[in-house]
C-alpha cells in the first residue's frame, strides 16, 4: 500500500467541474510533479490534499488514514505557497518555530530545531530577520524550512518558484530536491514549466483539464507521452503526415518513404511525431527543403518543411558546415525514436 | 499663485481648528480678575465629580475600545476570508451609525431592555453600563471597521490563514497571534477616534443616567462660568495624552520589529 492516495477525487465549483476523477498513489518518499498549463486544476488538487477544498467525490488517504474529512490544521502536512506567505509580524526564527510552538513543543527543543533547519536550507544567520529583510530567494527557502520544522507527512508546493528570477529558480529547485531527498519526505510539487518538472521529479503527473493525462517518470513522459496533448506541452514535438499502411506491424509509409515502426499502432486516430532532437539527416529518405537556421552554440537548430508541415530539427554543433537556407536535405526514415500520439477523442 | 492659495488654505484651516482652542485656553486662564491664573484648573481637579466622571469615561473608552477590537477584528478578517462579496453589504452596515442619531438608538435600547422587558438590563447599574458600552461600540463602529479593513488590505490574508492552518494553527490563534498583531497600527487609529467619541458623548450617558464625563462637562457649562472651558482643555489633552501613550505602547510593542 502506498504512502499517500488520492482515489477518484472530483472537485466541483458550482457548476463546473475543474478536477475529473483523479486518482494517484505515491510512494513514501517519492517527490511528484503536477505538471500541466495554467487552469488545469493543479491547485485545485493540491488544496484538497491539504483540506483547503472539500473533494466533491472521493477520498484522500495518507499512511492508510482516511483525512478527507480532517481539517487542515489537523492533517500534519506542510505547504510552500507562491507568494512564500511568511508571518510578517514574526522574525524567521519565529516563522520557522510557529509550527512547532502550536504543537506545544517546549521553547528549548524548539529553539534546537529551528536551528537545524535554518542550517538546512543554508540561512543559518537570518534567525533575527524579518521576512521583509529577506530577498525573494530567502523567503522562499525561509517558509520550506517553516514548513517542514513540524515534520509533516507530506510536503505540498505550488508553485513555489514562480516569483523567482531565472538563475535563482534553477539553484533553489535543486536545493528542494536536495533537502527532499536528505529527509525522504513524501513530497508534491505542482509547476507549469515542464523543464522544473523534468529535472527534479521522480514522477511527473501531467494534467490538462482536470484529468490526469499521464503519469510517469520523467523519461517516460517525454520519451513515450502517451497523448498528443502530453507529447506537445513536454518539450518540444514535430508532427508528420503519415498514411497507415498496416497497424498489426506498424507499417507507415511518409512523403514516398515506409517507416516501420516495428510495433502495432494503437486503433484510433494517431499522428507521427518526433523530437527535434531525435530527427537525423541522411543521404537519402524523406525530403525536407531548410527554411531558417539558428545556431545556439552548443545545439545547432534547423527549421524546415517536409510536405505541409514546419518542422524543426536540433543536432549537436560539430565541425560539420551549416545547411543554408534553401538547401534540400532528407531525413533518415530509420529511427528508434519516432513517436505515436493518438488524438483525444 | 497656486502656491498662495494653498498656503492661504492651510492658514485658514489652521485658524478654524486652533482659534477656538486658543479662545477657550485664554478664557479658562482669566477666572482671577486682572491676570492669568490656574485657578480653573484646581477648582475643577479638586471637585470629587470630576474625578469620578472622568474615570468612569476614561474606563468606559477603554472597554468600548476592547469590545471594538473584538468585534470588529474577527468580523473585518472573516468578511475579507470567506465572504468577500458581502463587503460592500457589511460596509453600509457599519457605516449606519453615522446616519442613525443616538437619541434613536438609545430609545431602541430604553425600549427593549426596560424593566418589564424580558432582558432588564436598565434595571441595574451593572446593565445600564453593559447598554451603554454596547451603545458606545456601535458609535465607534464606522471608524473602527474602516480603519481595520483598511490594515487587512494591506495583507494576503488568505496566504496567511491558509499556511498558519496547514501549521496546525486554530482560529483564535491566527486572529490573536497573526492577524491582531499585523493590523495593530490600523487598530490603534481606530482606538483613538473610539476614545475621542466616548469621552466627549452626551447623549447615550445622559438618558440612560450613567456618571459620565459628557454630561459632568454639560452640567458644569450650565452652573459655572471658566470651569467648563479648562474642563474642555483637560478633556482635549487627557484624550490626547490617553492616546499618545497607547501610540507609545505599541510601538514599544513593536520596536523589535524595526531594530536589526
Ligand atoms: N474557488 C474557486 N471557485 C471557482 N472556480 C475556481 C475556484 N478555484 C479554482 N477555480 C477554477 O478551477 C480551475 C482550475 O484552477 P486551478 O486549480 O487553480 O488551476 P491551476 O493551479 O492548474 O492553474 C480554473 O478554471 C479556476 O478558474
Ligand atoms: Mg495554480
Amino acid at each position: 500500500m502506498s504512502f499517500l492516495n488520492l482515489d477518484h477525487l472530483q472537485k466541483s465549483f458550482g457548476s463546473t467541474q475543474v478536477v475529473h476523477d483523479f486518482s494517484l498513489s505515491v510512494d513514501k518518499g517519492e517527490f511528484i510533479s503536477f505538471l500541466g498549463p495554467s487552469g488545469c486544476g493543479k491547485t485545485t488538487v493540491l488544496r484538497m490534499v491539504a483540506g483547503f477544498e472539500e473533494p466533491s467525490e472521493g477520498r484522500i488517504l495518507i499512511d492508510g488514514q482516511d483525512v478527507t474529512r480532517l481539517r487542515p490544521n489537523q492533517r500534519q502536512i506542510g505547504m510552500v505557497f507562491q507568494a512564500y506567505a511568511l508571518f510578517p509580524n514574526l522574525n524567521v526564527a519565529e516563522n520557522v518555530g510557529f509550527g512547532l510552538k502550536v504543537a506545544g513543543v517546549p521553547r528549548s527543543e524548539r529553539a534546537s530545531r529551528v536551528a537545524e533547519m535554518l542550517e538546512l536550507i543554508g540561512l543559518p544567520d537570518m534567525a533575527a530577520r524579518f521576512p521583509w529583510q529577506l530577498s525573494g530567494g530567502q523567503q522562499q527557502r525561509v517558509a520550506l524550512a517553516r514548513a517542514l520544522a513540524p515534520r509533516p507527512r507530506v510536503l505540498l508546493l505550488d508553485e513555489p518558484l514562480s516569483a523567482l528570477d531565472a538563475k535563482i529558480r534553477v539553484s533553489l529547485r535543486n536545493q528542494i530536491r536536495e533537502i527532499q531527498q536528505q529527509l525522504g519526505i513524501t513530497t508534491i510539487f505542482v509547476t507549469h514549466d515542464q523543464e522544473e518538472a523534468l529535472s527534479i521529479s521522480d514522477r511527473i503527473v501531467v494534467m490538462h483539464r482536470g484529468i490526469a493525462e499521464q503519469t510517469g517518470t520523467p523519461p517516460q513522459i517525454y520519451n513515450q507521452p502517451a497523448t498528443e496533448f502530453v507529447a506537445g506541452f513536454v518539450g518540444k514535438l514535430n508532427l508528420f503526415d503519415a498514411t497507415v499502411l498496416d497497424r498489426a506491424s506498424g507499417l507507415v509509409s511518409l512523403a514516398g518513404s515506409e517507416i516501420r515502426l516495428n510495433r502495432p499502432i494503437p486503433p484510433g486516430r494517431v499522428s507521427l511525431a518526433a523530437r527535434p532532437e531525435g530527427l537525423v539527416l541522411a543521404e537519402t529518405g524523406i525530403p525536407a527543403e531548410v527554411t531558417g537556421v539558428e545556431f545556439l552554440g552548443s545545439v545547432q537548430r534547423l527549421r524546415a518543411r517536409v510536405g505541409e508541415r514546419d518542422i524543426v530539427l536540433d543536432r549537436f554543433n560539430t565541425d560539420a558546415s551549416l545547411p543554408q537556407t534553401g538547401d534540400r536535405l532528407h531525413l533518415s526514415p530509420e529511427l528508434s525514436r519516432w513517436l505515436l500520439v493518438s488524438h483525444e477523442q | 499663485m497656486k502656491r498662495l492659495w494653498s498656503w492661504g488654505a492651510i492658514i485658514a484651516g489652521a485658524l478654524y481648528f486652533l482659534l477656538p482652542l486658543i479662545g477657550t485656553l485664554e478664557f479658562s486662564l482669566r477666572m482671577r480678575r486682572g491676570e492669568y491664573s490656574l485657578d480653573a484648573y484646581r477648582s475643577v481637579l479638586a471637585d470629587p465629580a470630576f474625578r469620578a466622571t472622568f474615570g468612569y469615561s476614561v474606563a468606559m473608552a477603554l472597554l468600548t475600545i476592547l469590545l471594538g477590537v473584538l468585534i470588529v477584528v474577527p468580523t473585518a478578517y472573516w468578511v475579507r476570508l470567506r465572504l468577500p462579496r458581502l463587503r460592500p453589504v457589511i460596509e453600509f452596515i457599519t457605516l449606519l451609525p453615522l446616519v442613525i442619531p443616538a437619541i434613536v438608538v438609545v430609545f431602541g435600547y430604553i425600549r427593549l431592555y426596560n424593566t418589564s422587558s424580558l432582558l432588564p438590563l436598565t434595571g441595574s447599574a451593572t446593565g445600564t453600563n453593559l447598554l451603554l458600552l454596547c451603545g458606545y461600540a456601535t458609535l465607534a463602529l464606522p471608524y473602527m471597521y474602516r480603519a481595520v479593513d483598511t490594515g487587512l488590505s494591506t495583507l494576503d490574508v488568505r496566504s496567511l490563514t491558509e499556511a498558519a492552518q496547514s501549521l496546525g494553527a486554530g482560529w483564535v490563534r491566527i486572529i490573536g497571534n497573526l492577524i491582531l498583531p499585523n493590523v495593530m497600527g490600523a487598530v490603534m487609529s481606530g482606538a483613538f477616534l473610539s476614545f475621542a467619541i466616548v469621552i466627549g458623548e452626551f447623549t447615550m450617558a445622559a438618558l440612560l443616567n450613567r456618571p459620565a464625563f459628557g454630561p459632568y462637562m454639560q452640567l458644569l457649562g450650565a452652573n459655572r462660568a471658566y470651569e467648563p472651558a479648562a474642563l474642555a482643555v483637560i478633556a482635549f489633552a487627557a484624550t490626547w495624552g490617553c492616546m499618545g501613550l497607547m501610540q507609545l505602547i505599541s510601538r514599544l510593542a513593536s520596536v523589535r520589529r524595526t531594530a536589526r
